[in-house]
């Protein structure tokens, strides 16, 4: 009934909210599933890595922002649903860079880089349903029953090439794993169109039967289509819909079945809650993004942080954010985000280190410019991080380190005392003192 | 002599042939033997005495007629046997002490600790690319971690952390038959270990010993192999 009213309702009418509840939808379960060996194997490795993230530290241990996504992957979850080897567990993983994946055994993970992206729990919740999906539907087995054979084939005709050297199998074969490995890397990791289309589509449906906002879906693929860092390099070959492709059949969906398009009154308070809860892993990430040199993802999430929050911690992340930014620019040009400049980026970040960078631009009027402009812009947060109400003591660290780079060593140092003063039990005490040391005896 | 063109072809073949030997051994000597220090322990101004093994990460996958699956409960008994062996090599030959790692591995009560070791495992997995580029600048002193690496908070007398990376492929029956007829690569495992100075970050060695064969079961290739990577590590002497 409702595909009908949408489908003939002009745009205008379909943006009223529907006050009545909404029809849940039949689970999206692959039922007839069999387990082989195969598969049996596929799920002992799941659990191998679940315990694997957890012992090497990259679970994050946030009691409350674990237990808001697991409240947000049951509610999805549809109701009395059991699935065979399936034990539904939500975590946080302590990871700069935006991702999400589910296992087979029911382990959902998504990264602080995509809590810290999206903007309400709506956009969340899109993406856990979407790694539902994958589970419900088997999808890991699926693939992995498709690679398989895909490997075989590959075997067989390899041995046909080395036994008609210089014939055209062969030279096919020598170009795909020489020239291009990545093609065989995109068939074998992730998920085909199809499947990750079904994932999508069988998101929006379980959405709508959670009661979240099923545009959501489209807007949050539209936030992991913004490429801060210039790392979205499109491939020759790549297995996976495009983000665009993903946006206009989702778009195209939710037209046939938009059944609840919420008021952005309504999103406005979401996203201040969500932002409420998960402001530490905020903060967390950014303290990530800085480690893994993901500046200008720094600069943008403690930006939005601040301006959900101006307190003296938000503003200390954002006044570190501009520190380590630098003499890079805090948003790509055109020019750096087009394909070839992309390419040439990840090939120069395999080989200059950050400081050889930083070095390179530097020697540059803009680099020198833009550099100055950061730190003054650090300055002026650091300041208003400590004449804020009740500030932290890292503010007073990060103006050592400011005045250090800035060549003025005794201010440095004394920032550096005043904040062992305020935190004389902090982890990083001994890499301060070593600081204050050589900095009193230039 | 006339020669018939059966002839050349066999002699090409043959030329080919030794060719690819010589890089062959070339390629494997290299490999084996490429070790690269820091002038700072050239010149013997920082000692390795004692050092923290970071836990390893070795990967292995069984490569079958069906394509590489991966071999995580090997590889986990893959990556500790590893770094026991490099213990004990550092122990006996370099008498290099060695002390624990901080706390890892519960991920209960403060993750504080687990997070720190965690975050230079990552550190140095983002370092490792660009130390394999140009692994000859690990001697002009060109690539270091930080002083963060004091944020360990680790014993005072610690002069090194050891980082482990290593991948490897074992084969089934039915692949080596496969290779042997059709050729490919065979069982190996290549190692990756870097010695980072544990007071300012700086990377004070680089080594990338390579064992061929089942890298599962080859405990005695493994120590010889490992042998030769810390080759030129000078041994430890006792403090004045």
């Amino acid at each position: 009934m409702s595909l009908l009213i949408t489908a003939v309702c002009p745009p205008a009418e379909a943006q009223k909210k529907k006050t009545a509840p909404v029809e849940a939808t039949p689970p999206p379960v692959r039922e007839e599933f069999k387990f082989g060996d195969v598969d049996l194997e596929i799920l002992e490795q799941s659990d191998l890595l679940d315990r694997k993230l957890e012992r090497d530290g990259l679970v994050l241990h946030d009691d409350a922002a674990n237990a808001y996504v697991r409240r947000i992957g049951q509610s999805l979850v549809p109701k009395g649903l059991e699935l065979e080897r399936v034990n539904w567990n939500f975590r946080v993983l302590r990871d700069p860079q935006p991702n999400a994946f589910a296992l087979p055994n029911g382990s959902v993970y998504m990264t602080t880089g995509l809590i810290v992206l999206v903007d309400n729990e709506s956009q969340l919740a899109a993406i856990i349903a979407h790694e539902l999906t994958h589970v419900m539907r088997r999808h890991t087995y699926v693939q992995n029953r498709s690679n398989r054979k895909k490997f075989l084939t590959m075997n067989i005709m390899a041995a046909v090439g080395a036994y008609a050297p210089g014939g055209i199998v062969g030279a096919v074969i020598i170009v795909v794993t020489t020239v291009a490995p990545f093609i065989l890397m995109a068939t074998v990791y992730g998920y085909s169109q199809d499947l990750e289309r079904e994932a999508d589509l069988k998101g929006v449906d379980m959405m709508i039967s959670a009661e979240y906002s099923p545009e959501e879906m489209v807007n949050v693929m539209k936030l992991l289509d913004r490429d801060i860092e210039g790392e979205n390099i499109r491939l020759f070959y790549n297995d996976h819909p495009s983000l665009d492709e993903r946006i206009k059949y989702l778009s195209s969906y939710l037209g046939t079945r938009a059944d609840r398009v919420t008021h952005q009154m309504e999103l406005n308070r979401e996203r201040a809650a969500y932002f409420k809860i998960m402001e530490p892993v905020m903060r967390h990430d950014i303290q990530l993004s800085i480690s893994a040199g993901r500046f200008r993802s720094a600069v943008f999430h403690a930006q939005r942080l601040v301006d959900f929050h101006p307190d003296s911690e938000n503003l200390f992340w954002l006044a570190e954010a501009y520190r380590t930014l630098g003499p890079r620019l805090p948003q790509l040009t055109d020019k750096e985000l087009t394909n070839s400049a992309k390419k040439d980026a990840a090939k120069k970040r395999v080989k200059r280190t950050l400081e050889e960078e930083e070095q390179e631009l530097l020697a540059t009027p803009a680099g020198k410019e833009n550099w100055q402009k950061h730190q003054q812009k650090a300055e002026e947060l650091y300041s208003r991080a400590l004449n804020s109400e009740n500030p932290v003591p890292v503010v007073h660290r990060g103006l050592g380190m400011l005045y250090e780079k800035l060549g003025r060593p005794s201010d440095a140092a004394s920032e550096y005392e005043k904040y062992l003063e305020l935190a004389p039990t902090a982890i990083d005490r001994e890499r301060i003192k070593k600081r204050i040391e050589t900095l009193r005896r230039t | 002599m006339k020669l018939t063109s059966a002839v050349l072809v066999f002699r090409l073949r043959a030329l080919i042939f030794v060719i690819a030997s010589l890089l062959l051994i070339g390629f494997t000597s290299h490999s084996i033997n490429a070790q690269f220090l820091h002038p700072k322990i050239t010149s013997k101004e920082t000692a390795i005495r004692t050092v923290v093994v970071f836990p390893a990460k070795v990967n292995v996958v069984r490569d079958s007629m069906k394509g590489p699956e991966g071999m995580a409960a090997e590889s986990d008994e893959l990556s500790v046997r590893v770094e026991k062996v490099i213990t004990e090599v550092l122990s006996k030959q370099k008498q290099v002490a060695t002390l624990s790692p901080p706390t890892q591995g519960t991920g209960q009560g403060d993750a504080q600790p687990n997070y720190n070791v965690a975050d230079f495992q990552t550190k140095f997995d983002d370092l490792l690319p660009k130390i394999m580029k140009k692994r000859s600048d690990v001697k002009k002193g060109r690539f270091t971690m930080g002083d963060e690496v004091l944020n360990l908070n680790l014993e005072k007398t610690t002069d090194a952390i050891v980082f482990i990376r290593g991948e490897g492929k074992k084969l089934t029956g039915g692949k080596t038959a496969f290779t042997l007829l059709v050729g490919g690569a065979p069982a190996y495992l290549k190692l990756r270990i870097g010695i980072v100075d544990a007071r300012n970050g700086d990377v004070l060695l680089y080594t990338d010993p390579v064992l061929a064969g089942d890298p599962t079961t080859a405990v005695d290739r493994l120590r010889k192999a490992l042998e030769k990577g810390f080759k030129k590590l000078p041994a430890a002497q006792a403090k004045p």
